[in-house]
């Protein structure tokens, strides 16, 4: 069920600005890793790739 | 979840001098400014702190509004931001003002709490912004037809709520709704004109007096 609230008070300016915490943030947002980055994938392919030439022409 | 009190030294002197430029800047300054705090914030988080700071309040109060809760208000905020970080990578700038793909995360995590029954929906309502809207809607402005409105109000289905809520009860532009909700200024104005209707007729229906 929706509520519906007339003048609710509103937290003051500094009070919202007290709460600012970005440190806590930063904290929460998780690393990117290697993995997901489209530099691993094309270290992983050009070395795949490399390595098939390797063993087809037996160098 | 709680969270300590901001500390000043969190923000470094090069984001706080970014910060005052951002805040000192034109319109359109800004957005270039932001543009490129973004392509910073991309590659080092820790650059999105002006923005952190700008839009912290904005965000806060629009999530205030529609919780019930103040806590959980600064709970989802915080959510806004740590998914805004997570995703910054796909933000592409495209002349929307930063400040819209912000709210639309701050509206999916609304709908995520509110699923997750972490909040409660609620209206959050000005008696002054009520009366200005009662007269837009044609209502005699008295106790018992506002009763009757705050009573209908939540039969609405929530997009439309969302859009009565946003040009009435908070006096937002056509465009900015239309860029919060992902739809076009004409189809933000269609909508809300349909939303109308539609309060109308179940105001009507629901007041014995008329």
């Amino acid at each position: 069920m929706i509520k519906c609230l007339i003048d609710r008070k509103m937290p003051s300016k500094e009070n919202v600005a007290k709460r600012q915490d970005f440190d806590a943030v930063l904290k929460k947002v998780p690393r990117n890793y290697p993995i997901n980055s489209p530099w691993f994938y094309g270290a992983i392919g050009f070395s795949s790739v490399l390595i098939i030439i390797l063993l087809i022409f037996r160098i | 979840m709680k969270y300590q009190d901001c500390k000043p030294e969190c923000l470094t002197l090069k984001s706080e001098a970014m910060f005052t430029s951002l805040q000192s800047s034109s319109h359109y300054g800004g957005h270039i400014d932001e543009v490129s705090i973004i392509e910073r914030a991309k590659l080092n988080p820790s650059h999105f702190a002006p923005l952190y700071k700008k839009y912290h309040e904005m965000i806060f109060r629009y999530i205030f509004k529609r919780v019930d809760e103040e806590e959980a208000a600064f709970d989802i905020t915080s959510c806004v931001f740590v998914k805004a970080l997570t995703y910054l990578h796909r933000y592409e700038h495209r002349g929307l003002p930063f400040s819209s793909w912000l709210f639309r995360i701050a509206k999916s995590e609304l709908n995520q709490s509110f699923r997750d029954k972490k909040a409660q929906r609620t209206v959050s309502i000005d008696s002054i912004q009520l009366g200005k809207a009662m007269e837009e809607f044609n209502i005699d402005d008295n106790e018992h037809q506002r009763e009757v409105l705050l009573k209908v109000l939540p039969m609405l289905k929530d997009k439309q709520l969302q859009l009565i809520e946003m040009r009435f009860f908070e006096k937002r532009s056509f465009r900015e709704i239309g860029e919060i909700l992902e739809l076009t200024e004409n189809n933000a104005k269609v909508k809300t004109f349909r939303a109308l209707i539609k309060l109308k007729e179940l105001y009507t229906k629901h007041n014995p007096q008329k």
